[in-house]
């Protein structure tokens, strides 16, 4: 005799609401149906009534874990409306904060998945190091959520004391090494409660087209960082962790890995900073808009985040806004991979994709 | 040469595909979505999404759909005749919950597929959410 059990829109296991209404046998989930919406605001109708500085104020509180990402992707595709390119100096502050948005999130979601392991002494650990990161971010742009950034053409403020902040990056690898990174990629308590469940095979994935780690833990080995270059990602030497196995275990260690190679990419950016201006200097700060539709695209912590903006000569605001979260891809592989699972198991395979309904719902 | 056949195999290979705003758009006007769906599964490209323009004046829409092929961000530009066009879940398993987004937002609908219930709300009440003007 099959029955249902929903999960959600409110539970201890779920960061923001939504629904999976689980059709179960016994204690093992043979099917799932997933509900999204509850944190619907209407942002890209809301985009079309703003002003090019109001947007980008507006989009930034689409996510407020990858709030630098969303003004990124929406600036780097107004640049291509408006043909101003950003300076050297602003594209590298762009890689740093872009990689401290990444360790943030990661380290978050780590601090979640060890909650829902029953490992609370690492859900502390792993807050206790954000915290730390946002006292980076916090030292960059004044702020610990919205950082208010970036610009069109460029960046708001400048890392002044490139050198004292790396010193803070410094530290927090040598804590993160020291705690999370051997308990996520070695300890037996971590790995075996995480091996083999929420399996979704490569070829799913593909099918799926799901992004980010959830895809590099399957075995496919796309980032926007390599395969399509954008802000000073060029200039930059980090690998891109894949692990075929694609269960809750992979996504675990893909993104211990990647904290790392974030650590080694906010190393060479903070080394390597060119001098010189953070905006267009003078009038270059002036600009019009051409008429037409420009697309951007940025390696989100969770994946891909696309940006499409249309826009027409001498008017005030953008006629559409679409975006496209990481979240919003790879959410339906949730129902793939509870398929088949223990219903205790379900709580940490959903969170094992990392979602963000505020992104996928905007 | 088919249209089908005229879509890159490779990414060094554009004949017919202009870049203009980071995308590389095909210029033929008489595609067919789901030859283009076809042609991209062949050659191994990956659903990124499909977007919504409201035109102006008569409510009508057009869709642009994006693909990914090793990092190209291709585009294919589809206007709608009667606010329809053919689903391609079928054939693209990650277009599922973009058309049902877009069918509950503008309603559009998406031929040959069934909608499970609404992806963003509850009820039975579609194109109120983005659509410019409401027709209830």
């Amino acid at each position: 005799m099959s029955y249902e059990i929903p999960m959600g829109p409110y539970h201890p296991g779920l960061e923001e609401p939504y629904k999976l209404n689980m059709i179960c046998e016994g204690e093992t989930v043979k099917d799932a149906r997933l509900h999204i919406g509850f944190n619907f605001r209407g942002i890209e109708h809301l985009a079309e009534t703003r002003n090019y500085i109001q947007v980008i104020a507006l989009m930034e509180r689409v996510c407020g874990i990858c709030s630098f990402i969303h003004t990124l992707t929406l600036c780097q595709a107004i640049e291509k409306l408006t043909g101003l390119n950003p300076p050297p100096r602003a594209q590298y502050i762009r890689v740093v904060l872009g990689e401290l948005e990444r360790l943030h999130s990661h380290v978050l979601w780590a601090g979640i998945a060890a909650k829902l392991m029953g490992f609370k002494t690492m859900f502390m650990t792993c807050f206790e190091i954000r915290e730390k990161v946002m006292d980076v971010l916090q030292a960059i742009s004044g702020n610990r959520v919205n950082y208010a950034m970036n610009r069109i053409g460029g960046v708001n403020r400048d890392i002044e004391d490139p050198q004292s902040i790396l010193g803070m990056v410094e530290a927090l690898e040598k804590e993160m090494t020291r705690t999370i990174i051997p308990i996520f990629t070695t300890s037996k308590t971590a790995t075996s409660r995480c091996a083999d469940i929420g399996v979704l095979t490569t070829e799913k994935a593909r099918s799926l087209g799901v992004v980010g780690p959830v895809a590099r833990a399957s075995g496919v080995g796309q980032d926007l960082r390599k395969d399509a270059p954008y802000a000073a990602y060029a200039e930059m030497d980090f690998t891109v962790p894949v692990v075929p196995d694609g269960d809750v275990r992979a996504r675990l260690l893909v993104r211990a890995l990647e904290i790392m190679e974030s650590c080694k990419i906010l190393r060479q950016a903070l080394t390597t900073m060119p001098a010189g201006e953070i905006a267009p200097p003078g009038d270059g700060s002036k600009f019009s808009f051409i008429t037409g539709t420009a697309t951007a695209r940025v390696e989100a912590p969770r994946g891909e985040v696309m940006y499409s903006v249309s826009w027409k000569e001498n008017a005030r605001t953008p006629s559409r806004v679409h975006v496209r979260t990481p979240t919003y891809v790879n959410m339906p592989s949730v129902r793939f991979m509870v398929q088949g699972a223990r219903l205790a198991d379900t709580p940490l395979i959903q969170a094992s994709v990392d979602p963000c309904y505020s992104c996928t719902d905007r | 040469m088919s249209t089908v056949e005229s879509i890159p195999t490779a990414p060094a290979k554009t004949e017919g595909f202009s870049e203009k705003g980071g995308v590389f758009w095909y210029s033929d006007s008489g595609l067919n979505v789901r030859d283009v769906a076809r042609s991209m599964n062949a050659v191994g490209a990956r659903f990124i999404t499909a977007t919504t323009y409201e035109l102006p004046g008569n409510g009508a829409f057009r869709l642009e759909y994006h693909w990914d092929l090793m990092g190209r961000l291709l585009g294919f530009n589809f206007p709608l005749a009667e606010n329809t066009i053919e689903s391609i879940y079928d054939l693209c398993e990650a277009a599922d919950w973009i058309e049902r987004e877009i069918h509950e937002e503008y309603r559009i609908d998406f031929t040959g597929r069934e909608y499970e219930p609404l992806l963003l709300r509850e009820g039975n009440v579609c194109g109120v959410n983005l659509q410019k003007e409401v027709v209830q």
